[in-house]
């Protein structure tokens, strides 16, 4: 997995690429954590994110958790098949706010 | 003057002149330090003693194994008697080895022990005869004896004895050593040629298999080579013949049975499965060849990891045990007698079967080296003492568990009274699950890194078997997150442990078999939470449970791991 941080708009935009797994969702969560500590709205793009786990998810829920209790926006955006189809398992596609792209997630 | 002619011709030959006996000793004393040849070296010491005491003739005598016949080893001059055998009392060199007192025989005509039958034989005429035993530390060892001087008044003097004696005994020193050295050299070659047989041996066993494969043994022999076997090999069909044996007797005639034995039943397994009539087939041969009142006590055996059943056959050995998953035990008495010990009635008859079906249980094999072996002082482990060895290690992977036992009987102290030899056929029981068709079968570690190539293993194996993209999707994430489950709760995150997972299909079922070797784990603490409760981490099973039609962990017996068997019908 590899992932980028970048700023658009006032928002945090993290990307990930790859697989968010066991091995690698420390890391994940690392990095969401911090952005959510940089009191920025965060944005999670999952358009290269090939495959999650619930160990990935659980960095996504822990870091939707962390943002809300500050009063942060937290969406993911242009989540990949893969990933959506985990989310969908987990009943959490309805929890989290889900943009198709980063203008649509600014923009609302 | 005939002899005085000879000896001089002799002399000039050599083209030596000794002047006196010191310088002899020295002589005599490097021929036997250089030469590996005592025969030889012999030869010319009795030809320079005969020649130095100017006598017409000498003769080495050695005293045989037995101690019952002299025999003449060297000669020199006048006769030629070497390799005459003579009683160890007979003639004036027998009464000389017996009495172990060097003599002069001034006139042999005169002396009633006088042996004339070489006279008579070589034509030549004894007139006078001095001979000195050899021995060394008591130990009598032959006799030099020179007949007829010639120079001066033709009468060996008083100090011709002594020199003869102090030759003598240097002669007999040199015997001594030379035999010590023979020995030691033979010994050591002997060694030598038992440890080639023992490494021979060795490779006639079989190479140990890691978990989950269900057999394991171990063979520890008492000496160098072993008269203990065992043996297995899978055959095509993804059965497995074992078999275990124990020649009489301990040493290389029994290696070399044990040798044959093995390698018949390794040879003829491949083709006949039957223990049976493997058995019956060699008893057969060994009945016809073995040398009279050896035999082999035998058990064969052919295993089916998937439907745990084994079938034995017993020839006169110690009975099998059966442990069943309960902690039960029970003996599998043999039904004949040992191989090579009287054929079967009917050249076709075949021996008796037992069929049995494991059932998740461990069937132990061994010798009585392992019953009889001693434990503590004269105290012998017998089948209670094994039975007790195996079920407090019965949490541990077979192999270890059979090297618990023999570390118990190798505890005491000296040589093994018999060799140890002892197998176990582990039948997975729940772990068997093996309905349908084998896709995948892999075994990793216990680590998250490792997570991702097991993914690619079953997505490529899923691809191959027509299964939707979707799908596959899916049953990849169950996969993950079965063996994270396995990783954090069973093994409690150690990167340790081992995880095998196995895929079958069964018609249209999907089965995924999943096996650890963590302590046991309790099912009802498993469950899948509650999804209303938006909380990180407890989401896998309930992702499992989601996409698999069913889902069953069974922990398995003797805290030896725990199972996962799911299924997902492929529509």
């Amino acid at each position: 997995m590899k992932h980028e941080i970048r700023e658009t708009g006032g928002a945090s935009v993290v990307a990930f690429e790859g697989d968010v797994d066991l091995e690698t969702s420390p890391t994940a969560r690392k990095v969401l954590l911090d952005c959510v500590g940089l009191k920025r709205p965060v944005l999670v793009d999952m358009s290269e994110v090939t495959y999650i786990d619930s160990s990935g998810v659980a960095s996504l829920v822990e870091s939707l958790q962390a943002a809300r209790k500050t009063g942060l926006d937290f969406a993911l955006v242009s989540v990949s098949e893969a990933a959506l189809r985990v989310l969908q398992l987990a009943r959490l596609d309805r929890v989290f706010t889900i943009h198709a792209t980063i203008e649509e997630a600014l923009g609302g | 003057m005939a002899e005085r002619e000879s000896v001089d011709k002799l002399l000039s030959e050599s083209g030596e002149n000794i002047s006196d006996h010191l310088e002899l000793l020295a002589l005599m004393g490097s021929d036997f330090a250089s030469s590996r040849d005592l025969e030889t070296t012999l030869a010319k010491a009795v030809e320079r003693i005969t020649r130095y005491l100017d006598a017409a003739g000498g003769a080495l005598f050695l005293l045989d194994e037995t101690g019952k016949k002299l025999r003449c080893h060297a000669c020199s001059g006048a006769t030629e008697i070497a390799g005459m055998v003579l009683d160890s009392d007979q003639g004036i060199v027998g009464r000389c080895v017996q009495e172990n007192v060097g003599e002069i025989v001034r006139d042999v005509s005169k002396d009633a022990s006088f042996h004339g039958g070489v006279d008579a034989e070589t034509g030549f005429t004894t007139r006078s005869i001095l001979c000195a035993p050899m021995s060394v530390k008591g130990e009598r060892i032959g006799a030099i004896e020179l007949v007829n001087k010639l120079g001066g008044d033709g009468l060996f003097a008083p100090s011709d004895l002594s020199v003869l004696q102090g030759l003598s005994s240097s002669a007999a020193l040199a015997i001594v050593n030379a035999r010590q050295a023979e020995a030691l050299v033979e010994q050591e070659r002997v060694k030598r040629e038992l440890e080639l047989a023992a490494e021979i041996q060795r490779s006639l066993l079989p190479e140990a298999r890691p978990e989950p494969f269900p057999i394991h043994g171990i063979n520890v022999p008492a000496r160098t080579v072993s008269g203990d076997f065992f043996d297995f090999f899978e055959i095509e069909d993804g059965t497995i013949c074992f078999n275990l044996g124990d020649v009489s007797g301990k040493g290389m005639n029994a290696a070399l049975l044990m040798a044959k034995t093995a390698s018949l039943y390794r040879c003829l397994g491949k083709t006949i499965t039957s223990p049976g009539k493997l058995l019956a087939i060699l008893n057969r041969e060994i009945c016809e060849t073995t040398t009279r009142g050896m035999f082999v006590t035998m058990v064969g055996g052919h295993f089916d990891p998937v439907s745990g059943v084994v079938r034995l056959a017993n020839a006169g050995h110690e009975p099998p045990l059966y442990r069943r998953r309960d902690g039960t035990y029970t003996a599998l008495e043999a039904e004949l007698p040992p191989l090579g010990i009287m054929p079967m009635a009917g050249p076709e008859e075949d021996f008796p079967e037992t069929e049995i079906s494991l059932e998740g249980g461990t069937l132990y094999v061994f010798t009585d080296g392992v019953t009889e072996g001693y434990i503590e002082g004269d105290e012998t482990l017998e089948v209670e003492g094994l039975k007790a060895m195996l079920d407090a290690n019965a949490d541990m992977p077979a192999a270890d568990r059979l090297n618990a036992v023999i570390s118990r009987i190798r505890q005491t102290e000296g040589p093994l009274r018999d060799d140890l030899t002892l197998l176990a056929v582990n039948d997975a029981g729940p772990a068997r699950q093996a309905v349908g068709v084998g896709l995948l079968r892999i075994n990793f570690p216990s680590l998250p890194g490792k997570l991702k190539e097991v993914r690619e293993a079953v997505t490529g194996v899923l691809k191959e078997e027509g299964c939707p993209a979707a799908l596959q999707a899916d049953l990849v994430l169950v996969i993950d997150e079965a063996c994270q489950n396995i990783i954090r709760h069973a093994y409690k995150g150690s990167t340790e442990g081992e995880i095998t997972l196995e895929i079958r299909r069964d018609d249209d079922d999907l089965i995924v078999l999943l096996r650890d070797f963590a302590d046991t784990v309790d099912v009802t603490k498993i469950k899948p939470r509650d999804l209303e409760d938006i909380r990180p981490g407890g989401l896998g099973t309930h992702l499992i449970r989601e996409i698999m039609d069913e889902v069953e962990i069974t922990p398995l017996p003797g805290n030896s791991g725990n199972l996962m068997r799911m299924s997902k019908k492929l529509e």
